[in-house]
């Protein structure tokens, strides 16, 4: 499956007519013009494209950090283009799991701190808090790392921990920014099985940015981008 | 994990630049109580001075000489319990002419009943009033030089010529902090058959003990309306007024010293607020990924503040502990004993200890504000982007 959107089946993340204007010194850049695209649930999709093309502005519109200048992003039925930022923040919060190309981990927390960290935006006591931090970190595989700091952990580690940190809150949607970027190929390879279990078997609707096609390759449904505007 | 808790932890981050940090805001501290502290033990004479005590000298100034008949018509006056009177001697000893301490001549009979804030073994009084060489001696003074009850000691004065002998009869404490523990006071008979007719019976002032503290301006007047006709007029003055006006002439330095220790508190603020700053804008993607799972503007804020904070509260607490040994022990010590008549209890209060850990706490939270400020500004998406 390849395309852009379905008719038939309601997704979990729907853009519509989706434009995106930038003013830099007087002059309009137009990163995304038009643009449709729907998200089923469940799925990992990967967005592809050269650099400039507007696939990181895309994905930060979905992921609710940056409006669009026209269209609508409707997550599981919800506008959220007209969401203030407070209630943007809170959504994300609830729906959304993020995972960047390096980790941005807290250093000064260990493993399990750094997994519990988004759960502190929640009414959760502190020992719930830790009990569910340690059922991410048994996910991705690092129960035997859950006290180590950052800076003891592999790259792969930490890109898991960071992973665990994305699904603490049971979010319907990941975004992936380059996840794998930075990751040696067997690493790489790792982190992408990874993703591939929580779309199959967690239901996690996954939308990751990549340059590598080897890594795009592991994604079920591929979009590409050019120019902003989306070509397959 | 908490939100303050992760502040304190993300304070510790770059150990050796908070460490410094903490040590700046320390020595600040520091450097404020000890100016503070000079201005309060300053003024201590004043503010902790007997209430019940009026002084009375030369109305032109108090090295002019009163006659020493003054005393009865003061003690005539109703509304006054006692009176007694000193002279100074301006007494070195010279083995130690690099040492100062008060030397005054005193009536032995009455000093202490009238300054009964010098406690004096009723033993070593007894001996000091029966010896016209006698000489009770303050603690401070006493420690520093070494000087025991028995030791026979020689001065010299700057204002009366001869070689002066006295044995040290006693050694008083002082019960009161305006009191200066290292004077030394000796028989003004003594002084007294020493002079030649022109300076025979005369004092330097005169100090009253009277019976209501709220009526000491009143008698100060009264006092003074009795000697209005006389050759020799007078000034009296509370205790209190009598020693403001002794240490007024350095007025205008303690307001310099006090603008001073403001002033280092401000650089302090400056210091850490550049910490911050610089803490803020290297954590700048950090602040951007927290935004982007969820966490506000105000959340990051309360970790920039909170971050100062904790340095804020390590500074203060550090300063002041290094503040005890440096300004109370070291400091505080050798101002008691060398410039008693200045600082006769130099310590450290518990107002001005406060006040600098406040200062220290506030301005860290001040010094924070446009940090704080500034990353709730960031755009998540641009903060996500910027590598520091």
């Amino acid at each position: 499956m390849n395309q852009a959107y379905r008719a038939d089946v309601r997704p979990m993340v729907r853009v519509r007519g989706l434009s995106k204007i930038y003013e830099r010194g007087g002059e309009q850049l137009k990163v995304l013009s038009g643009l449709d695209l729907d998200l089923a649930e469940g799925t990992f999709e990967a967005l592809m494209g050269p650099s400039g093309s507007g696939k990181s502005t895309l994905l930060n519109i979905i992921a609710g950090l940056d409006r669009p200048s026209a269209g609508s992003v409707e997550v599981k039925g919800e506008d959220i283009s007209h969401l203030s930022e407070g209630a943007l923040a809170a959504w994300r919060s609830r729906t959304l799991g993020f995972i960047f190309q390096s980790y941005n981990l807290m250093p000064v927390l260990t493993a399990l701190e750094n997994v519990e960290l988004p759960l502190l935006l929640t009414s959760l006591g502190g020992a719930e808090r830790r009990k569910r931090a340690e059922t991410a970190l048994r996910i991705v595989g690092l129960e035997q790392r859950m006290g180590h700091y950052p800076r003891q952990l592999s790259g792969g580690q930490e890109q898991r921990v960071a992973i665990a940190r994305a699904i603490v809150n049971d979010p319907a949607i990941i975004v992936a920014d380059e996840p794998t970027g930075d990751l040696d190929r067997q690493s790489a390879d790792d982190i992408l099985t990874l993703l591939e279990k929580l779309a199959s078997e967690m239901n996690k609707t996954i939308l990751m940015v990549t340059h590598d096609p080897v890594a795009a390759e592991r994604a079920k449904v591929r979009h590409r981008l050019d120019k902003g505007a989306l070509i397959t | 994990m908490t939100f303050l808790g992760l502040s304190a932890r993300n304070a510790m981050r770059n150990r050796f630049r908070t460490t410094l940090t903490v040590f700046g805001v320390a020595i600040a501290v520091l450097a404020f109580i000890m100016l503070r502290t000079v201005v309060w033990a300053y003024n201590i004479g004043v503010e902790s001075a007997a209430p019940d005590r009026i002084v009375t000298r030369h109305k032109v100034t108090f090295v002019m000489w009163l006659p020493k008949r003054y005393i009865d018509t003061v003690r005539q006056e109703p509304g006054v319990k006692m009176a007694t009177w000193a002279s100074w001697f301006g007494g070195k000893d010279p083995k130690h002419e690099q040492e100062f301490f008060s030397t005054l001549a005193v009536d032995a009979e009455t000093y202490f009943d009238v300054y009964n804030d010098c406690a004096v073994k009723p033993a070593e009084l007894a001996a000091f009033k029966e010896n016209r060489r006698g000489a009770i001696v303050g603690d401070a003074i006493a420690k520093k030089m070494n000087w025991k009850v028995g030791d026979r000691i020689a001065l010299k004065s700057q204002i009366f010529p001869g070689d002066w002998e006295f044995a040290i009869s006693g050694i008083y404490t002082a019960t009161r902090k305006s009191v200066d523990r290292s004077t030394f006071l000796f028989h003004w008979n003594y002084l007294n058959e020493g002079m030649p007719s022109s300076t025979k019976d005369k004092i330097g002032w005169i100090v009253t003990k009277v019976s209501d503290p709220a009526r000491t301006a009143d008698m100060s007047l009264a006092i003074d309306r009795k000697f209005d006709d006389r050759d020799t007029q007078t000034l009296s003055q509370s205790e209190g007024a009598f020693n403001a006006g002794f240490l007024g002439m350095f007025t205008a330095v303690l307001k310099a010293i006090d603008i001073v220790s403001i002033i280092i508190m401000l650089i302090m603020m400056l210091i850490l607020g550049n910490t911050i700053a610089m803490g803020a804008r290297e954590r700048t993607q950090e602040y951007g990924a927290l935004r982007a799972i969820g966490f506000l503007p105000r959340h990051l804020a309360v970790f920039v503040l909170g971050e100062s904070f904790t340095i804020g509260v390590l500074g203060g607490i550090v300063g002041l502990a290094l503040s005890y040994p440096i300004v109370q022990l070291g400091m505080g010590r050798f101002l008691e004993e060398n410039m008693g008549s200045f600082f006769p209890y130099f310590r450290i209060s518990g107002g001005n200890a406060l006040l600098a850990v406040a200062l220290a706490v506030g301005m860290s939270l001040v010094a924070a504000g446009i940090p704080a400020w500034s990353v709730t500004r960031l755009r998540v998406v641009d903060a996500l982007r910027r590598v520091a």
